[in-house]
């Protein structure tokens, strides 16, 4: 790249009294900023976007957005057990994918297992399966198991399973090995050496993989019942069918208040983990 | 007792790192390898716990064949040589009797592997192990919170926790400032003494092998250059192991001092 963009600017020269010469490379802002430029106009045209509109329609964004700041209190009791639910959804479902992910992130990080076919398999796997959104997986599995919070729950699972994996065997990766070589040098085989050596090492981040993973599921959760996966979800749905946007505040008042607190749980336990 | 017949080693990449190498240690000898880094000297312990297999010839440990030793023989072999590393290879975020609790778990059933369980036995004997080293009084703490030397000492009782007959040391004083290279060689000289266990030791520092070791064995390029006792080591002899290289000061000290 460097060669191609010298051959048409070509650098300046700077030669110095004693003879010596240095090239100084030209700079490079021009031709990015005009290449940022008409990308920015190429994707405004794309995406048909029009400022007028914005404009004329903004007011009725207030309208919405006070009604949603305003929220109707006494909507909470109906907001109660979806928010249960959306919690049990995604506690179930991050315990379920973060103990599966273990045997699969050991068989994916490429210092345990020297198999390569394996090894390449089992990342193949875990990438179709992080590539696929939440949504999709949720609204497959409402197909499969009717709707409602076991839907979700699967999902739930199946989405913590790729996420966790992928960060678990990266720390894997990452080890020093040098406990490992120690625990074979005295005669472990490989299971137990990984387990001796590599597992302590390991198990404060994968445990933080896990908090940090449950925390994301709260907010994933809360839009699983939009397929029809159960917990909140399916109230914000409806209530946003219903055009009551008081209602609405309510039930995203207490999500709001629910990530807060899942949030900061989650991060006190992740800074007790050494 | 340890014999090496005509043993050599090319690494994958063309690399030789041992060449023709033939050598017999006998039960409670202190070996000090000594040479240039990159000489082969980790090659050549490596190859007594077959952590790197030697290419051609033969080495043989107690009567058997190293080469032919595969899986389950291989580890039931390696029960009974104990290795140290320069960078102590612990774990550092685990307490120090855990760390010497590892080397049981080559013989324990899966099911207490993978929950941690040990035995009362295997407690105590781990505390013996550390008392002989002189750190029980850390046995609780966590590894990361000790320094360099007492950390090398924590991989020395795990190594005695197995009960070896062969101990190879990579380097184990190469990271530890002088007093502690001291008192950890102090360690191994008693270790040796008490309890009879060979002890075979690469190390950089030429007055460290000479004061500790009863043989020296000098390699260059591969080869053994010099193998003797530690009290015939002279400046020639130096100068053939480090190809002629100045040999510091202090090292002349010790060695006609």
């Amino acid at each position: 790249m460097d060669k191609l963009f010298n051959k048409f600017f070509k650098p300046e020269v700077i030669t110095l009294e004693s003879g010596n010469s240095v090239e100084r490379p030209r700079s490079k802002k021009i031709l990015i900023l005009s290449i940022l430029f008409i990308v920015v106009y190429i994707s405004l045209k794309v995406t048909g976007f029009n400022l007028t509109i914005i404009i004329k329609r903004s007011n009725q964004l207030t309208v919405i957005l006070s009604q949603i700041f305003n929220p109707n209190f006494g909507y909470f009791k109906n907001v109660v057990r979806p928010l249960v639910d959306t919690v049990k959804m995604s506690l179930l479902g991050s315990i379920i994918g973060c103990l599966l992910s273990i045997p699969f992130s050991i068989l994916a990080s490429s210092n345990i297992n020297k198999n390569k076919p394996i090894l390449l398999f089992v990342r193949f796997v875990l990438s179709i399966i992080r590539s696929i959104p939440t949504l999709i997986i949720a609204s497959v599995a409402a197909l499969i198991f009717n709707l409602g919070t076991f839907a979700g729950t699967i999902a739930i699972s199946i989405f913590t399973f790729g996420i966790v994996s992928k960060m678990l065997f990266e720390s894997i990766e990452t080890l020093d090995m040098g406990p490992f070589e120690a625990l074979e040098s005295f005669g472990c085989n490989k299971f137990q050496a990984f387990w001796g050596s590599c597992v302590p090492q390991v198990l404060p981040t994968y445990f933080s993989h896990c908090l940090y993973c449950f925390e994301m599921n709260i907010r994933a959760a809360s839009i699983l019942g939009y397929v029809g996966a159960g917990g909140l979800g399916v109230l914000i749905n409806e209530r946003i069918g219903w055009r009551d946007y008081n209602g609405l505040g309510m039930v995203l008042l207490s999500l709001f208040v629910l990530v807060l607190l899942i949030d900061q749980l989650s991060s006190y336990l992740r800074s007790k983990l050494g | 007792m340890i014999e090496f017949i005509n043993a050599g080693k090319t690494y994958p990449n063309g690399v030789v790192g041992l060449k023709n190498i033939t050598l017999t240690i006998e039960q409670g000898e202190f070996v000090a390898i000594i040479g240039l880094s990159g000489a082969g000297k980790s090659t050549l312990i490596r190859t007594v716990n077959r952590m790197h297999d030697a290419t051609s010839g033969k080495v043989i440990v107690d009567g058997i064949d190293v080469n032919t030793l595969k899986g389950k023989e291989l580890r039931k072999f390696r029960r009974k040589i104990g290795m140290i590393f320069q960078s102590f290879n612990l774990v550092t975020r685990a307490t120090v009797i855990n760390n010497v609790l590892t080397s049981d778990i080559p013989d324990m059933p899966w099911y207490r592997t993978l929950f941690g369980i040990f035995t009362k036995e295997q407690k105590m004997k781990a505390l013996k192990a550390l008392d002989k080293v002189g750190i029980l009084d850390k046995a609780y703490t966590r590894c990361d919170q000790l320094s360099g030397g007492q950390q090398q000492r924590v991989a020395l009782a795990r190594t005695l926790n197995q009960n070896p007959s062969i101990i190879l040391a990579d380097e184990p004083v190469a990271s530890l400032d002088p007093i502690m290279a001291d008192v950890v060689m102090d360690d191994f000289k008693r270790i040796n003494k008490e309890m009879n266990i060979t002890i075979i030791i690469n190390i950089h520092h030429v007055d460290l092998a000479l004061k500790y070791a009863n043989r020296v064995i000098g390699i260059r390029s591969g080869e053994i250059v010099y193998d003797g006792k530690s009290e015939d080591v002279n400046q020639d002899v130096l100068d053939k192991i480090y190809a002629g290289k100045e040999v510091p000061e202090m090292v002349k000290e010790v060695v006609y001092g």
